[in-house]
């Protein structure tokens, strides 16, 4: 017991701080992420609104494929990822193996489908007179488009919020794609799993106590989002 | 009078189920037209199929002596003449302007000319000074003449109801009313559906009356 509780106050000592790698580790895990986060709500928000709103006979396949590739395991899209960064893969002339810019790509990759479902559940909640008002009162598709997402904001916001927070716990698509390189690509997970392994366990007590709060607070802001 | 739409063996169906099934129907300009039936007779899918929001499933619909070709920009640029108010009205978040001006909006009027209309529309249905309101926090009834004002305010020239007069005060439903009856002398063609036997003669409108999707009677 007293190993964790030393722990846990030298964990707060390198937060309060301000430790460098600590800083690092949180800045490159919000930076990723955030990028990571842009990009899936610019595809899976559309993707999320095309199959929603499709009366094709694809549609069930559409949504059984999005919910599977929700649960693929973040390990799998590394290795996806990986096949096609590494130096014998079509983009390894790129140079983006472990890069933040590779976490990013891995990042969209895992949250897309949350988004997408995410989006997916609020236009299946929405009210079905939404879009045959904005069309009688003449509106065009896209102008409809965006008056239903308007009027399902908060499920939209909700669903862009859940795929940041898939992508800042993700330890997998971080470690195989990122390298987990100190203060380039270590991220807070990385850090984690990396200086426990060392057996510097209050770091990554350290790293862990800002995961939660960041988790804290996006989980804070998502049910809040909810009560709307 | 001016043929405005002409319908040629329109059906509808819905997996098996036929909800309309029109040998043939032609609805005037200028006119005020009542649809009856029991619920179910396929009166809203009607409306819908008039509103060019709902394809059918077979058949030909002229509007203004123009085929409609659902896959074309013809029916954007048809489905701008009609407006359809819903039963049960959808109103955007926001206030009563955004929602009154919605429509105009989306036609590229705005400033003072949208602010004219909207003040108009809403003075027809009576809701002077609603137009800063909270559209979410209004009653039944100050929402349902929101949607007509928001309806109005596009000077349509087909209005098509959906029950309107269902579920609101008598009050409203008499100056709603009074409304929908001035409509034809202004150039509007309404086609309303109703459960009330008295509104053809009341409104002064030929009846329409649906049976399991048909025609089974029809003043035309």
């Amino acid at each position: 017991m007293d190993f964790l509780v030393s722990s846990f106050a030298a964990a707060l000592h390198l937060i309060g701080s301000f430790s460098p790698d600590v800083v690092e580790a949180v800045r490159t895990s919000l930076s990723v992420a955030a990028g990571a986060t842009v990009f899936a709500a610019l595809f899976g928000v559309p993707v999320g609104l095309a199959v929603g709103l499709s009366d094709s006979r694809w549609k069930g396949f559409a949504v059984t494929a999005l919910n599977t590739l929700m649960a693929v395991p973040t390990v799998v899209v590394g290795l996806f990822v990986y096949g096609f960064l590494s130096r014998q893969g079509p983009l390894g002339a790129l140079g983006l193996l472990f890069t933040p810019t590779a976490i990013v790509i891995g990042g969209t990759l895992l949250a897309s489908p949350i988004v997408a479902n995410y989006t997916l559940a609020s236009v299946r909640g929405a009210d079905p007179q939404i879009l045959p008002t904005a069309l009688t009162l003449g509106a065009g598709p896209f102008r409809a488009a965006a008056t239903l997402v308007g009027e399902i904001r908060f499920g939209v916001i909700a669903a862009v919020i859940a795929g940041f927070g898939r992508v800042i716990a993700e330890v997998g698509v971080a470690m195989m794609l990122g390298g987990n390189i100190r203060g380039f690509t270590r991220t807070m997970t990385t850090a984690i799993a990396l200086e426990t392994s060392k057996g510097e366990f209050s770091f990554g007590m350290a790293l862990g106590i800002v995961l939660m709060t960041v988790a804290l607070v996006v989980n804070l802001f998502l049910s809040l989002l909810q009560r709307r | 009078m001016t043929e405005l739409y002409r319908l040629r063996s329109v059906t509808k169906r819905y997996g098996s189920n036929v909800a309309v099934d029109i040998d043939a129907l032609t609805i005037d300009a200028g006119r005020l037209y009542t649809l009856t039936g029991a619920n179910g007779a396929g009166k809203s899918t009607l409306l819908g199929i008039l509103a060019f929001l709902t394809p059918p499933t077979t058949g030909e619909i002229f509007y203004a002596g123009e085929r409609i070709d659902w896959m074309s920009d013809i029916v954007r640029r048809r489905r701008r003449k009609v407006t359809l108010l819903h039963q049960s009205p959808y109103l955007f978040g926001g206030t009563v302007f955004r929602n009154v001006a919605y429509g105009l909006k989306a036609r590229g009027i705005a400033g003072e000319a949208a602010l004219r209309a909207v003040a108009r529309a809403l003075e027809t249905v009576g809701l002077e000074g609603f137009r800063d309101r909270d559209a979410r926090e209004l009653s039944g009834g100050e929402a349902q003449r929101v949607a007509m004002a928001r309806a109005l305010a596009l000077c349509p020239e087909v209005l098509l109801l959906d029950e309107p007069l269902a579920n609101i005060d008598r009050e409203t439903a008499t100056l709603l009313e009074t409304v929908i009856a001035s409509l034809p002398s202004r150039g509007t063609t309404v086609v309303m559906t109703t459960h009330d036997p008295d509104h053809p003669a009341r409104l002064n409108g030929e009846s329409i009356v649906l049976e399991g999707g048909k025609i089974a009677h029809a003043d035309l």
